[in-house]
């Protein structure tokens, strides 16, 4: 179990993380959801006792981190969103240094480098050295190494940058088989399909803040039961903005030069918006009309679209 | 501990999967020892200033005089600087201030005993502050005794000038008039110089093997590459400590830190095990520069468990030195800028570059102050032969001053490094 409470972080002016507050069951998913900068990795190394909290207590299991981070420790295990090991040392090596020093020791330690070398596909080339991966590879041992201890409490920061599809699976089966055995993660995304595949829990984050946090069902009925129409043509803001004073303000998901999308209570009530587009002399190329999803939650909570 | 052993293990598979940099601060030295070697090895004397010897003459003879005259003659007018003076009482007190890099005494009866064809002794006291020069003094001192073993014969039909000259002035027999003294003089260095190719080394470091006086026992001898090697290795084995630590700081910028502060680990660990590295590839590399001076100049480094224990101890001086100015560089770059910076300049000062002997006097007591001085004094010493007690308190300082430098550096690098992240 992992729970933060109302922990905030500045760094001078900035608001890094205010006031956040989430619980994580062991045996579940939580997927922290945010654009750059959202505040993601400074929680991440606050629970990792590498950033002291402005306010705040932070709880794995039943020890307080913050009093004893000794203990802590022992308990956790970090992927860093930066890839963190000696580029000029084997897989293996690495594999073998890192399990050594978290205290994994002798056969115990050598069968679990096979088997997760041998899950993520890595174990023929696991005498080579890293600097020898690809990216995607390289990001395979990055996160193997944290789970080699298998640590109570796992802490994921964006562990799949740049990862291939089948790849992707790959890790997500390791993550969710760890999960099944009972670890506590936090992961970390700005993956909105990510966050939906494989997280049991997603909290929504910006500027520091948790919007909203829940399943993928509860966070949709946020928007509601409502068709989210998704309009692409020429126009400009002003111009848009002038045509959408007929809609309710909450309507309006995200409008941007060019880019609109609404969040309507019926899809009937789209023709006559488009009415008034032609009038207004503005063209639109391109409609699709599309179930709420947590695409849409996010739009509606941030105004912001994620990109991969 | 365990843990240490991990790192130390895992440093050191990283150091032999990328050798390459600490190669070359082992080559360097070697290189440079062959080069220095072939340019100065043949002509070093035109490197070095001329030799001040002090003489006293408690002969007073003709023969004496004879013999300082031809001290100014020929090859030797170069290299050496004659103060005559006439009491041993201060050319003692000047030696012992560092004036001078020899005192040669003639002793009294010494004529007498050559005309007798006696065994004949001058006594040479060196400079115990210098290191290099009073072996020249001593070789020539050497070649000296040597030719006036061979004068009698050599010199026969001058010396019955001489004899008249001394039957003929016996009311006066050490004042001959200069004018005769000038004139043999003469004739002896014209004697020199046809004999020169046999007696004179021309270059004395390298002929001097072919001169064997009897009954002068063997002495590990001091070549040019086993002055210059621990001058350049010292250097380097300085900069090979400094590639170890730095690493510290290459762990934080590539994140491995990290990693490693949120495992059990503790920074002590982290930060001793950096140091403990650095000290044992140090030993390795100077390990075998030393064999490989063997090898390649035919060194004789002296007693091997003096040089053992000076090479262990010298790298744990190197390592805690070092290390100690990680306590405030804060980047990679930075920490070459400053240590490239220290490290050449206490090694100019220190003698790794130019012999300390060629230093002017204000020099040298800062030469004192380094690594490097007592390093190359240490190795010198083992080669002379010198007991261990002559070499104890240098070992001892630089065991006591490494680990207390290392205590220092680790403590103040521990907390660099853990700066940014929360303690
Ligand atoms: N050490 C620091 N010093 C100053 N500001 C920082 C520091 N670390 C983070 N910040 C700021 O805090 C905010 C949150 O950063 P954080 O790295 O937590 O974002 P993130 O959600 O992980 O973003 P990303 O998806 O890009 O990784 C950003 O505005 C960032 O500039
Ligand atoms: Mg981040």
């Amino acid at each position: 179990m992992l729970r933060l409470e109302n922990l905030s972080k500045s760094f001078g002016e900035i608001k890094a993380v205010d006031n956040v507050s989430f619980q994580v069951e062991s045996g579940e998913i939580f997927g922290l959801l945010g654009p750059n900068g959202a505040g993601k990795t400074t929680i991440i190394q606050m629970v990792a006792g590498l950033l002291k909290p402005d306010n705040g207590r932070i709880w794995l299991d039943s020890i307080e981190a913050l009093v004893n981070p000794e203990a802590t420790k022992k308990l956790l295990g970090v992927v860093p969103q930066e890839m963190a090991f000696y580029e000029e040392l084997s897989a293996w090596e690495n594999l073998f240094f890192w399990g050594s020093i978290q205290g994994v020791k002798g056969k115990i330690l050598k069968d679990r480098i096979h088997f997760y070398l041998e899950k993520t596909g890595l174990l023929a080339r696991a005498k080579d050295p890293i600097k020898k991966y690809s990216g995607g590879m390289k990001r395979r041992i990055n996160l193997i190494i944290g789970l080699l201890h298998q640590p109570r409490v796992l802490l994921l920061d964006e562990p799949t940058i740049g990862i291939d599809v089948q790849t992707r699976l790959n890790i997500y089966e390791v993550i969710k088989e760890a999960a099944q055995a009972g670890t506590t993660i936090l992961y970390t995304t700005h993956n909105l399909k990510e966050a939906e595949e494989l997280c049991d829990r997603i909290a929504i984050m910006d500027e520091g803040k948790i919007l909203a946090s829940g399943t993928l069902k509860e966070l949709i009925t946020i928007v509601g039961k409502k068709d989210i129409a998704y309009l692409q043509g020429e126009f400009s803001l002003e111009k848009a903005q002038e045509v959408l004073t007929s809609l309710p303000p909450e309507a309006v998901l995200s409008l941007q030069e060019g880019k609109l999308v609404l969040a309507l209570e019926a899809s009937s009530s789209l023709p006559p918006l488009l009415e008034l587009f032609f009038q207004k002399g503005l063209t639109i190329h391109d409609i699709s009309i599309k179930e709420p999803s947590l695409e849409s939650v996010f739009l509606h909570l941030t105004g912001k679209e994620l990109r991969e | 501990m365990k843990r240490i052993f991990f790192l130390l293990r895992k440093d050191f598979i990283r150091k032999w999967k990328n050798p390459q940099v600490i190669i070359g601060f082992m080559l360097i030295p070697l290189v440079f020892t062959f080069i220095m070697g072939a340019v100065f090895g043949r002509q070093a004397e035109v490197s070095l200033p001329p030799i001040k010897i002090l003489i006293v003459d408690n002969d007073q003879s003709l023969l004496s005089q004879l013999l300082l005259g031809a001290l100014t003659q020929g090859e030797f007018q170069k290299k050496i600087t004659l103060v005559k003076l006439k009491e041993e009482k201060e050319g003692r007190r000047l030696i012992n201030k560092g004036q001078a890099t020899a005192l040669l005494i003639i002793p009294q009866g010494f004529a007498q005993s050559v005309w007798e064809e006696k065994p004949t002794q001058l006594i040479l006291v060196k400079n115990p502050a210098e290191q290099f020069l009073p072996q020249i003094a001593e070789e020539i001192t050497d070649t000296i005794t040597l030719l006036l073993s061979g004068a009698v014969t050599i010199f026969s039909p001058e010396l019955q000038t001489i004899r008249t000259l001394i039957e003929s002035n016996s009311s006066r027999q050490n004042t001959l008039d200069d004018k005769a003294v000038a004139d043999i003089s003469i004739r002896i260095k014209g004697k020199f110089e046809k004999f020169g190719d046999y007696v004179f080394p021309p270059i004395l470091w390298v002929k001097q093997e072919t001169i064997e006086l009897p009954g002068k026992k063997e002495a590990p001898q001091l070549s040019f590459h086993g002055y210059i090697l621990p001058a350049m290795a010292i250097l380097f084995l300085l900069f090979v400590c400094n590639t170890v630590i730095e690493d510290t700081l290459r762990e934080k910028e590539k994140m491995t830190l990290f990693r490693l502060l949120i495992s059990p680990l503790k920074m002590e660990e982290f930060v001793w095990s950096k140091i403990l590295t650095a000290i044992i590839i140090g030993i390795t590399v100077t390990a075998f520069l030393l064999l490989l001076g063997t090898l390649f100049f035919a060194i004789n480094w002296g007693n091997f468990w003096m040089v053992a224990v000076l090479v262990i101890t010298l790298n744990i001086a190197c390592g805690g030195f070092i290390s100690v100015f990680y306590s405030f560089v804060k980047t990679e770059r930075q920490a070459g800028a400053v240590l490239s910076t220290v490290i050449l300049v206490m090694s100019l000062l220190g003698g790794s570059m130019v012999p300390v002997d060629i230093f002017p006097q204000f020099l040298r007591p800062i030469s004192r102050f380094t690594l490097n001085y007592w390093g190359i004094e240490a190795f010198h010493r083992i080669m002379f032969g010198r007991s261990w007690a002559d070499l104890a308190p240098i070992f001892i300082a630089f065991t006591l001053g490494g680990f207390a430098l290392a205590a220092i550096g680790s403590f103040f690098l521990k907390k660099n490094l853990v700066k940014g992240y929360a303690g």
